[in-house]
Protein backbone atom coordinates (compact mmCIF):
# COMPACT_ATOMS: atom_id res chain seq x y z
CA UNK A 1 0.00 0.00 0.00
CA UNK A 2 2.61 2.38 0.84
CA UNK A 3 4.59 2.12 -2.18
CA UNK A 4 1.48 2.22 -4.30
CA UNK A 5 0.90 5.80 -2.48
CA UNK A 6 4.49 6.77 -3.35
CA UNK A 7 4.14 5.64 -6.93
CA UNK A 8 1.07 7.93 -7.13
CA UNK A 9 3.08 11.07 -5.61
CA UNK A 10 5.91 10.47 -7.30
CA UNK A 11 3.92 10.05 -10.81
CA UNK A 12 2.10 13.18 -9.90
CA UNK A 13 5.51 15.46 -9.44
CA UNK A 14 6.65 14.03 -12.96
CA UNK A 15 3.20 14.55 -14.48
CA UNK A 16 3.63 18.36 -13.26
CA UNK A 17 7.20 18.79 -14.16
CA UNK A 18 6.58 17.72 -17.76
CA UNK A 19 3.32 19.63 -18.23
CA UNK A 20 5.12 22.89 -16.52
CA UNK A 21 8.24 22.29 -18.74
CA UNK A 22 6.36 22.33 -22.24
CA UNK A 23 7.46 18.51 -22.83
CA UNK A 24 3.86 18.27 -24.07
CA UNK A 25 4.14 20.51 -26.56
CA UNK A 26 4.39 19.50 -30.06
CA UNK A 27 6.26 22.71 -31.82
CA UNK A 28 9.20 21.56 -28.94
CA UNK A 29 9.23 17.92 -29.67
CA UNK A 30 9.09 18.40 -33.35
CA UNK A 31 11.59 21.29 -33.36
CA UNK A 32 14.28 19.35 -31.55
CA UNK A 33 14.02 16.76 -34.14
CA UNK A 34 14.27 19.26 -36.58
CA UNK A 35 17.16 20.58 -34.61
CA UNK A 36 15.91 24.40 -34.43
CA UNK A 37 15.05 24.48 -30.95
CA UNK A 38 16.91 22.97 -28.08
CA UNK A 39 14.47 23.32 -25.60
CA UNK A 40 13.53 19.50 -24.80
CA UNK A 41 16.66 18.09 -25.63
CA UNK A 42 18.58 21.10 -22.97
CA UNK A 43 16.19 19.77 -20.82
CA UNK A 44 16.80 16.02 -20.90
CA UNK A 45 20.74 16.67 -20.94
CA UNK A 46 19.92 18.33 -17.66
CA UNK A 47 17.45 15.96 -16.37
CA UNK A 48 20.12 13.12 -17.10
CA UNK A 49 23.36 15.13 -15.92
CA UNK A 50 21.69 15.69 -12.02
CA UNK A 51 20.11 11.80 -12.19
CA UNK A 52 23.42 10.20 -13.17
CA UNK A 53 25.29 12.68 -10.33
CA UNK A 54 22.41 11.65 -7.94
CA UNK A 55 22.21 7.99 -8.86
CA UNK A 56 26.14 7.46 -8.73
CA UNK A 57 26.74 9.21 -5.54
CA UNK A 58 23.28 7.13 -3.47
CA UNK A 59 25.30 4.35 -4.99
CA UNK A 60 28.52 5.50 -3.09
CA UNK A 61 26.24 4.75 0.38
CA UNK A 62 24.76 1.93 -1.69
CA UNK A 63 21.53 3.16 -1.17
CA UNK A 64 20.79 3.26 -5.54
CA UNK A 65 18.05 0.65 -6.16
CA UNK A 66 19.29 0.49 -9.96
CA UNK A 67 17.28 -0.99 -12.62
CA UNK A 68 19.59 -2.14 -15.73
CA UNK A 69 17.95 -3.00 -18.66
CA UNK A 70 20.54 -5.93 -21.04
CA UNK A 71 21.77 -4.45 -23.90
CA UNK A 72 20.32 -7.11 -26.72
CA UNK A 73 21.90 -4.66 -29.23
CA UNK A 74 19.42 -6.10 -32.45
CA UNK A 75 16.28 -5.65 -30.51
CA UNK A 76 17.22 -2.43 -28.82
CA UNK A 77 18.39 -0.72 -31.92
CA UNK A 78 15.40 -1.82 -34.34
CA UNK A 79 13.09 -1.30 -31.43
CA UNK A 80 14.58 2.57 -31.31
CA UNK A 81 14.22 3.11 -34.84
CA UNK A 82 10.77 1.92 -34.59
CA UNK A 83 9.91 4.04 -31.32
CA UNK A 84 11.93 7.03 -33.12
CA UNK A 85 9.42 6.82 -36.26
CA UNK A 86 6.16 6.94 -33.97
CA UNK A 87 8.02 9.81 -31.81
CA UNK A 88 8.53 12.10 -35.05
CA UNK A 89 4.62 11.02 -36.20
CA UNK A 90 2.94 11.77 -33.33
CA UNK A 91 4.69 13.91 -32.08
CA UNK A 92 4.69 12.22 -28.45
CA UNK A 93 6.30 9.52 -26.26
CA UNK A 94 4.96 7.02 -23.94
CA UNK A 95 5.54 9.23 -20.87
CA UNK A 96 4.29 12.53 -22.56
CA UNK A 97 1.24 11.30 -24.25
CA UNK A 98 -0.49 10.50 -21.03
CA UNK A 99 0.45 13.88 -19.47
CA UNK A 100 -0.88 15.36 -22.91
CA UNK A 101 -3.61 12.86 -22.37
CA UNK A 102 -4.58 14.35 -19.12
CA UNK A 103 -4.68 18.34 -20.49
CA UNK A 104 -7.70 17.10 -22.51
CA UNK A 105 -5.45 17.00 -25.91
CA UNK A 106 -7.28 14.45 -28.03
CA UNK A 107 -4.51 13.32 -30.06
CA UNK A 108 -2.59 12.38 -27.19
CA UNK A 109 -5.69 10.47 -26.24
CA UNK A 110 -5.19 8.95 -29.62
CA UNK A 111 -1.52 8.32 -29.09
CA UNK A 112 -2.36 6.78 -25.31
CA UNK A 113 -5.43 4.21 -27.63
CA UNK A 114 -2.55 3.23 -30.04
CA UNK A 115 0.21 2.56 -27.78
CA UNK A 116 -2.23 0.08 -25.94
CA UNK A 117 -2.72 -1.45 -29.38
CA UNK A 118 0.84 -1.58 -29.77
CA UNK A 119 1.71 -3.15 -26.85
CA UNK A 120 -0.76 -5.99 -27.55
CA UNK A 121 0.27 -6.33 -30.55
CA UNK A 122 3.92 -6.70 -29.05
CA UNK A 123 2.78 -9.53 -26.59
CA UNK A 124 1.38 -11.66 -29.97
CA UNK A 125 4.67 -10.60 -31.92
CA UNK A 126 6.70 -11.38 -28.45
CA UNK A 127 7.76 -15.36 -29.16
CA UNK A 128 9.01 -14.69 -32.77
CA UNK A 129 10.94 -11.29 -31.50
CA UNK A 130 12.29 -12.47 -28.80
CA UNK A 131 13.87 -15.94 -30.75
CA UNK A 132 15.18 -13.18 -33.39
CA UNK A 133 15.95 -9.60 -32.05
CA UNK A 134 16.36 -10.31 -28.24
CA UNK A 135 18.47 -13.63 -27.25
CA UNK A 136 21.45 -13.13 -29.79
CA UNK A 137 23.90 -10.98 -29.23
CA UNK A 138 22.51 -10.20 -25.73
CA UNK A 139 25.80 -8.41 -23.29
CA UNK A 140 23.30 -8.44 -20.16
CA UNK A 141 22.87 -5.71 -18.13
CA UNK A 142 25.77 -3.92 -18.03
CA UNK A 143 26.80 -0.45 -17.66
CA UNK A 144 29.96 1.73 -18.26
CA UNK A 145 31.14 1.25 -14.95
CA UNK A 146 30.76 -2.73 -15.56
CA UNK A 147 32.70 -2.76 -18.87
CA UNK A 148 35.42 -0.16 -17.89
CA UNK A 149 35.96 -1.58 -14.41
CA UNK A 150 36.02 1.93 -13.40
CA UNK A 151 34.59 3.03 -10.09
CA UNK A 152 30.71 4.28 -11.16
CA UNK A 153 31.05 7.98 -9.73
CA UNK A 154 34.33 8.69 -11.39
CA UNK A 155 32.57 7.91 -14.42
CA UNK A 156 29.08 9.73 -13.11
CA UNK A 157 31.07 13.20 -12.45
CA UNK A 158 33.16 13.80 -15.80
CA UNK A 159 29.64 12.80 -17.94
CA UNK A 160 27.31 15.05 -15.36
CA UNK A 161 29.55 17.83 -16.44
CA UNK A 162 29.84 17.24 -19.95
CA UNK A 163 25.74 16.87 -20.19
CA UNK A 164 25.10 19.91 -17.93
CA UNK A 165 27.83 22.02 -20.14
CA UNK A 166 25.97 20.95 -23.21
CA UNK A 167 22.71 21.88 -21.87
CA UNK A 168 23.90 25.32 -20.80
CA UNK A 169 26.46 26.30 -22.99
CA UNK A 170 26.74 24.00 -26.04
CA UNK A 171 22.90 23.62 -27.63
CA UNK A 172 21.54 26.80 -29.02
CA UNK A 173 18.15 27.58 -30.87
CA UNK A 174 18.83 27.71 -34.76
CA UNK A 175 16.21 29.64 -36.19
CA UNK A 176 15.91 31.21 -39.88
CA UNK B 1 6.19 30.50 -33.09
CA UNK B 2 9.38 30.11 -30.87
CA UNK B 3 8.94 33.66 -29.29
CA UNK B 4 7.10 31.97 -25.86
CA UNK B 5 8.11 30.21 -23.47
CA UNK B 6 6.55 27.66 -20.98
CA UNK B 7 5.34 27.85 -17.09
CA UNK B 8 8.73 27.00 -16.03
CA UNK B 9 12.12 26.71 -18.06
CA UNK B 10 14.24 23.65 -19.47
CA UNK B 11 16.76 24.47 -16.61
CA UNK B 12 14.06 24.24 -13.52
CA UNK B 13 12.25 21.87 -15.43
CA UNK B 14 15.42 19.53 -16.55
CA UNK B 15 16.81 20.06 -12.80
CA UNK B 16 13.41 19.08 -10.73
CA UNK B 17 13.48 16.04 -13.16
CA UNK B 18 16.93 14.97 -12.23
CA UNK B 19 16.24 15.15 -8.57
CA UNK B 20 13.12 13.44 -9.08
CA UNK B 21 14.56 10.60 -10.72
CA UNK B 22 17.28 10.19 -7.86
CA UNK B 23 14.70 10.57 -5.51
CA UNK B 24 12.69 7.40 -7.16
CA UNK B 25 15.97 5.39 -6.96
CA UNK B 26 16.32 5.72 -3.93
CA UNK B 27 13.11 5.01 -2.56
CA UNK B 28 12.07 2.13 -5.07
CA UNK B 29 12.80 2.03 -8.57
CA UNK B 30 14.64 4.27 -11.29
CA UNK B 31 11.35 6.14 -13.76
CA UNK B 32 9.74 4.10 -16.12
CA UNK B 33 6.32 3.69 -18.69
CA UNK B 34 5.88 2.01 -21.00
CA UNK B 35 5.30 -1.35 -19.14
CA UNK B 36 2.45 0.02 -17.94
CA UNK B 37 0.98 -0.48 -21.39
CA UNK B 38 1.36 -3.97 -21.04
CA UNK B 39 0.24 -4.14 -17.59
CA UNK B 40 -3.00 -2.29 -18.69
CA UNK B 41 -3.00 -4.87 -21.54
CA UNK B 42 -2.64 -7.22 -19.09
CA UNK B 43 -4.87 -6.51 -16.92
CA UNK B 44 -7.92 -5.20 -19.32
CA UNK B 45 -7.28 -8.81 -21.47
CA UNK B 46 -7.41 -11.07 -18.50
CA UNK B 47 -10.64 -9.47 -17.21
CA UNK B 48 -12.15 -10.22 -20.62
CA UNK B 49 -10.47 -13.43 -21.99
CA UNK B 50 -8.51 -14.90 -18.74
CA UNK B 51 -7.19 -17.95 -20.44
CA UNK B 52 -6.20 -16.90 -23.68
CA UNK B 53 -3.83 -13.58 -21.42
CA UNK B 54 -2.65 -16.20 -19.10
CA UNK B 55 -1.59 -18.41 -22.62
CA UNK B 56 0.19 -14.93 -23.86
CA UNK B 57 3.89 -15.36 -22.37
CA UNK B 58 4.34 -11.35 -22.22
CA UNK B 59 1.32 -10.24 -20.90
CA UNK B 60 1.66 -12.99 -18.38
CA UNK B 61 5.07 -12.09 -17.37
CA UNK B 62 3.99 -8.71 -16.81
CA UNK B 63 0.07 -9.51 -15.38
CA UNK B 64 1.52 -12.45 -12.93
CA UNK B 65 4.09 -9.89 -11.02
CA UNK B 66 1.13 -8.09 -9.56
CA UNK B 67 -1.42 -11.13 -9.48
CA UNK B 68 -3.53 -9.40 -12.67
CA UNK B 69 -3.70 -5.95 -10.81
CA UNK B 70 -1.73 -3.11 -10.66
CA UNK B 71 1.23 -1.62 -8.88
CA UNK B 72 3.79 0.74 -8.05
CA UNK B 73 4.41 1.22 -11.61
CA UNK B 74 1.05 1.57 -12.55
CA UNK B 75 0.32 4.25 -9.76
CA UNK B 76 2.98 6.17 -11.34
CA UNK B 77 1.61 5.98 -14.75
CA UNK B 78 -2.13 7.26 -12.99
CA UNK B 79 -0.14 9.75 -10.88
CA UNK B 80 1.32 11.46 -13.98
CA UNK B 81 -1.92 11.95 -15.20
CA UNK B 82 -3.58 13.26 -12.31
CA UNK B 83 -0.45 15.50 -11.76
CA UNK B 84 -0.37 16.96 -15.65
CA UNK B 85 -4.35 17.43 -15.33
CA UNK B 86 -4.17 19.50 -12.14
CA UNK B 87 -1.61 21.48 -13.10
CA UNK B 88 -2.96 21.76 -16.33
CA UNK B 89 -6.00 23.15 -15.12
CA UNK B 90 -4.71 25.31 -12.61
CA UNK B 91 -1.82 27.30 -14.71
CA UNK B 92 -3.87 26.56 -18.02
CA UNK B 93 -3.41 30.90 -17.99
CA UNK B 94 0.11 30.65 -18.18
CA UNK B 95 0.15 27.71 -20.71
CA UNK B 96 1.70 29.26 -24.12
CA UNK B 97 -1.37 29.09 -26.33
CA UNK B 98 0.77 27.57 -29.15
CA UNK B 99 1.10 24.55 -27.03
CA UNK B 100 -2.79 24.32 -26.52
CA UNK B 101 -4.94 21.71 -28.07
CA UNK B 102 -5.25 19.10 -29.98
CA UNK B 103 -3.86 21.11 -33.70
CA UNK B 104 -1.05 22.01 -33.58
CA UNK B 105 -0.24 24.97 -35.81
CA UNK B 106 2.84 23.50 -37.29
CA UNK B 107 0.69 20.48 -38.23
CA UNK B 108 -1.62 21.76 -40.05
CA UNK B 109 0.66 24.43 -42.19
CA UNK B 110 1.80 21.13 -43.54
CA UNK B 111 -0.64 18.35 -43.27
CA UNK B 112 -4.10 20.43 -43.27
CA UNK B 113 -6.54 21.39 -40.62
CA UNK B 114 -8.06 17.77 -41.06
CA UNK B 115 -8.39 16.45 -37.55
CA UNK B 116 -8.81 12.87 -38.88
CA UNK B 117 -5.68 12.85 -40.12
CA UNK B 118 -3.66 14.43 -37.05
CA UNK B 119 -5.75 11.70 -34.72
CA UNK B 120 -4.49 9.14 -36.86
CA UNK B 121 -1.39 10.32 -37.51
CA UNK B 122 -1.19 9.74 -33.58
CA UNK B 123 -2.64 6.67 -33.34
CA UNK B 124 0.11 5.46 -35.54
CA UNK B 125 2.10 6.74 -33.83
CA UNK B 126 1.43 5.44 -30.83
CA UNK B 127 1.14 1.92 -31.99
CA UNK B 128 5.03 2.52 -33.41
CA UNK B 129 5.82 4.05 -29.91
CA UNK B 130 4.72 1.18 -28.05
CA UNK B 131 5.88 -1.77 -30.12
CA UNK B 132 9.12 0.18 -30.12
CA UNK B 133 9.40 0.73 -26.73
CA UNK B 134 8.50 -2.93 -25.59
CA UNK B 135 11.06 -4.10 -28.31
CA UNK B 136 13.77 -2.43 -26.92
CA UNK B 137 12.74 -3.04 -23.15
CA UNK B 138 12.03 0.94 -22.34
CA UNK B 139 11.10 4.21 -23.43
CA UNK B 140 12.05 7.97 -23.28
CA UNK B 141 11.98 7.85 -19.38
CA UNK B 142 12.79 4.42 -18.62
CA UNK B 143 15.40 3.98 -21.02
CA UNK B 144 17.13 7.27 -22.24
CA UNK B 145 16.31 9.19 -19.01
CA UNK B 146 16.70 6.35 -16.10
CA UNK B 147 18.91 4.61 -18.34
CA UNK B 148 21.56 6.91 -19.50
CA UNK B 149 22.12 7.71 -15.70
CA UNK B 150 22.56 5.11 -14.60
CA UNK B 151 24.89 4.65 -17.75
CA UNK B 152 23.43 1.34 -19.00
CA UNK B 153 24.96 0.26 -22.25
CA UNK B 154 21.22 -0.84 -23.63
CA UNK B 155 19.99 2.76 -22.91
CA UNK B 156 22.96 4.72 -24.91
CA UNK B 157 22.25 2.64 -27.91
CA UNK B 158 18.38 3.16 -27.40
CA UNK B 159 19.34 6.66 -27.24
CA UNK B 160 21.68 7.12 -30.54
CA UNK B 161 19.37 4.76 -32.56
CA UNK B 162 15.86 6.64 -31.49
CA UNK B 163 17.62 10.04 -32.02
CA UNK B 164 18.80 9.23 -35.14
CA UNK B 165 15.45 7.67 -36.84
CA UNK B 166 13.28 10.25 -35.03
CA UNK B 167 15.17 13.29 -36.55
CA UNK B 168 15.06 11.50 -39.30
CA UNK B 169 11.66 10.81 -39.81
CA UNK B 170 11.05 14.68 -38.45
CA UNK B 171 12.97 15.89 -41.47
CA UNK B 172 10.82 13.73 -43.85
CA UNK B 173 7.65 15.05 -42.49
CA UNK B 174 8.82 18.41 -43.16
CA UNK B 175 11.11 18.24 -45.90
CA UNK B 176 9.05 21.33 -47.73
CA UNK B 177 9.98 23.44 -45.36
CA UNK B 178 13.38 22.65 -44.41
Amino acid sequence: METLVIGFLIGCAFGAILFMGGATSYRRILGTLLLKDMWIIKLMCTAIGVGTLGIYLLDLGGLANMSVKPAYVGGVAIGGIVFGIGWAVSGYCPGTCVVGASEGKFDAIFTVIGGLVGALLFSFAFPYLEAMLIEPFNFGAVTLRDLTGVSGIYLAIPFSAMLIALAFFVLKDRYE
Amino acid sequence: MQEQKAIISWKVAGISLGLLLTLATFLVQPLGVSTQFVVTDAVVAHKVVPEATEKNAYLAKYGEKEGWGIGYGWMMVFGMFAGGLVTSRLLSAKQPDADKGSMPKMWESVFGGSRQKRFAAAFLGGVMLLFGARLAGGCTSGHMISGISQLALSSFIFGIFTFGSAIVMAHILYRKRG
